[in-house]
């Protein structure tokens, strides 16, 4: 029992660790100041690949893009999963049995998602969407093909996908309010409004601290979505990082300056997070 | 204490990653170690457990037979490309592709490719001159073996197009009028507005909308540059080109016979289109007819040329699949005797497979073998002709798919926003085109 024991112990996840993640980080990073040519050898190129990621007009408008995105998915995610847990919480078999179709978005495959999605969102008169739309009185819309709408369109699968998410968060975190709480305020003469404001809210800060984390995390790394519903169209009106960094370094071949952009999105997201963090922290010091 | 074994383990591990780290990190160019008797390994864009894939193995396998050489093939479609840089990421690279043309530049550039000389490969002067064109890097070397060719034609509803009593469309206005025809007359007759004319793969992925624009861009008069191949200079916002990229948007925005959804199809989603009503007018290729003939009918539909343009020109892009000998291939002896295979009379014929839809041979290479001999469908005709009168392969730079990429990216620009302003947008897109020239060292 030496100083080495507790290494050795770690050594078979640090080893796994080195091989599948940090090898692959330096090689990154590595890449990101280069011109990358697997047979011809990489060239050095300094910072030529952060300045011209930091310079693109694609580049700032993706990332305008994704923050839109991110925050409208997870602020749509909170408040319809929060909704939804207040309206189907409970141990009821009928319950149950809505909870689970609810939940069914989030476990079916993204691919198969956003393909039926597709067929949704077909923007002919005629089209699922729009004939709803039509009953309303509004439409028909381009949805996915309009430029005005089609961030929006994406931003509503994300929604329609997350939302049963949190609400199962939401579920373990109502499960631990004290009833008698509930059960006071009313004797105060709360409404049921006042209950939810005053009582559950409150009680659920701990969940909206994980969630807001996930989605800081999440928010910025959207990808399988976009990629499949519009590949980042019409017109890169639903362009985001990570479709802009797939599409530069796997489609064009640049795999240096895409590695920059990979790099300026791991950091984002470490700070991103930190932020969270800390404001967290401070919420629970007061 | 860690055991015995799980210690060897460990350091098993260890060793093993330094050494992953030592081999990833060397940068020398593989060099051909040379074993003529070391198997091939072939990937092809083709869907797997499609009769394309089919013909690809039979072809291997006949090779093998001949040479003696074990061949491979793996089928891989989506994302061909992706799966290709992560190969060549890894340094574990196919010893051959067939793929697209197009893909040429983007080869050369990365260094995926070795260069082939035209007076090593057997049989090499059987071929057509044009189809060479296709082989030639920016440099004038060749770095692949033309395997295939074929051009593009206009697919339309027959059974809608005599209904409505319209004629074939002979020039771009009479094409326009039979588009808005089937969007407005209700060609199906089943009393509803849920057809349209033009089916177009209009998504910016792989540059699809202008991979399908640049027909129409030449035949318009048109073009992506003037001047000659090493000094050239952006020609994209010329007036031709502004009235075709302006022909497009007018489909789009002015007559709307376009079948909707159409700027965020990739051609996967725009042939259903075609195949299940929703459009009666689709510019696309040979390979097409088989799946049609299936799923829409042979009698539903006829193959014409596209009318001349505005411009008084015929054009088709011309485009096809070579033959790409990769980089640091154990057998570079096998990669060319596979090559002069494909190239051959037999492998040609093969590789048409007459009239099924297992073709992997669009129109032969090869000026030995009779087209209407080996097929007895007539419509190959039309793409023979279309192919020898006004075939045009993508202009000749270093690397095409950036160019493509930022066309196809101003063009759904330009359609997507009905407000947007034409001339501003391709004179956006020349100035990009001549920053991309400088980069690439062909400017003038």
């Amino acid at each position: 029992m030496t100083r080495t024991t507790p290494w050795l112990f770690l050594a078979p996840a640090l080893v796994l660790f080195a091989a599948f993640k940090f090898t692959p980080m330096w090689r990154a990073i590595e890449m990101s100041f280069h011109e990358v040519r697997p047979y011809l050898g990489d060239r050095w190129v300094g910072w030529a690949n952060y300045q011209q990621v930091a310079t693109d007009e694609d580049f700032l408008a993706a990332i305008g893009q994704t923050i839109v995105l991110a925050l409208g998915q997870t602020a749509g995610s909170i408040i319809i999963g929060l909704a939804l847990a207040l309206l189907l919480e409970g141990s009821a078999r009928q319950l149950w049995i809505v909870r689970t179709a609810v939940f069914l978005p989030t476990v079916a495959a993204m691919a198969v998602v956003a393909e039926v999605w597709r067929i949704l969102y077909y923007p002919a008169p005629d089209g699922t969407m729009n004939t709803i739309l039509g009953w309303l009185g509004a439409g028909p819309s381009q949805f996915l093909n309009g430029e005005d709408s089609s961030l929006l369109s994406v931003m509503a699968v994300g929604i329609w996908r997350g939302a049963p998410y949190d609400m199962m968060i939401f579920l373990a975190g109502l499960a631990g309010v004290d009833r008698t709480l509930y059960e006071a305020s009313a004797a105060d003469g709360a409404g049921i409004f006042r209950r939810i404001w005053h009582v559950t809210l409150p009680s659920l800060r701990p969940v909206f601290a994980i969630l807001f984390t996930l989605a800081a995390i999440r928010g910025l790394r959207v990808f399988t979505e976009v990629f499949l519903l519009t590949n980042g169209g019409p017109n890169g009106s639903t362009e985001v990082l990570m479709t802009l960094i797939y599409k530069l370094g796997l489609e064009r071949g640049e795999l240096g300056v895409a590695a920059a952009g990979s790099m300026i999105l791991l950091l984002a997201t470490v700070l991103l997070t930190l932020a969270v963090q800390f404001s967290r922290a401070r919420g629970q010091k007061r | 204490m860690l055991s015995r074994p799980a210690a060897k383990l460990a350091a098993a591990l260890v060793t093993a990653l330094a050494l992953a780290g030592t081999s990833a990190c060397g940068s020398d160019p593989a060099a051909p170690a040379g074993d003529p008797t070391a198997p091939i390994e072939i990937w092809v864009r083709k869907p797997p457990g499609s009769n394309t894939e089919k013909t690809h193995v039979a072809l291997a396998a006949k090779f093998t037979e001949k040479t003696g050489i074990k061949a491979n093939v793996t089928a891989l479609f989506d994302d061909f490309e992706t799966k290709l840089q992560q190969a060549a990421a890894q340094k574990k690279l196919p010893d051959i592709v067939v793929n697209d043309t197009a893909q040429l530049g983007t080869l050369v550039k990365q260094g995926l490719v070795r260069d082939v000389e035209q007076s090593k490969i057997d049989g090499s002067g059987d071929l057509t001159p044009a189809a060479w064109d296709a082989a030639k890097g920016a440099d004038g070397k060749f770095y692949a073996v033309p395997f295939s060719a074929q051009s593009f034609a206009l697919f339309i509803r027959k059974d809608w197009r005599e209904k409505l009593g319209a004629p074939l469309p002979s020039t771009w206005d009479q094409l326009d009028e039979l588009a808005t025809s089937f969007t407005t007359k209700d060609p199906d007759g089943n009393g509803k507005p849920d057809t349209y004319g033009y089916v177009i793969p209009g998504s910016t992925k792989r540059g699809y909308l202008d991979w399908y624009f640049s027909s129409f861009l030449w035949a318009a008069g048109g073009d992506y540059f003037s001047g000659k191949t090493g000094s050239l200079s952006p020609a994209i916002s010329s007036t031709p080109s502004v009235a075709a990229a302006q022909w497009l948007k007018d489909q789009f925005c002015t007559d709307k016979s376009v079948v909707p959804g159409a700027i965020t199809s990739e051609t996967t989603q725009a042939h259903p289109m075609f195949e299940t009503g929703k459009g009666g007018i689709y510019f696309t290729g040979p390979y097409n007819m088989a799946r049609f003939d299936k799923s829409l009918g042979k009698d539903k539909y006829e193959v014409v040329a596209l009318p001349a343009g505005p411009g008084g020109k015929s054009a088709s892009l011309a485009e096809g699949e070579n033959v790409y000998l990769m980089a640091g291939s154990k057998n570079p002896e096998g990669q060319e005797k596979f090559a002069e295979y494909l190239i051959g009379v037999d492998g040609q014929t093969i590789g048409m497979a007459a009239d099924t839809d297992g073709n992997v041979v669009r129109l032969p290479v090869n000026k030995n073998v009779d087209l209407a001999k080996v097929r007895a469908d007539k419509r190959w005709l039309v793409f023979d002709k279309v192919y020898k009168d006004a075939g045009r392969y993508n202009p000749v730079v270093p690397e095409w798919t950036p160019f493509r990429q930022a066309s196809a990216e101003a063009l759904s620009a330009i359609v997507a926003n009905c407000g947007s302003d034409t001339k501003g947008e391709l004179t956006k897109l020349a100035d990009k085109f001549a920053a991309e020239l400088k980069k690439q060292g062909t400017g003038s």
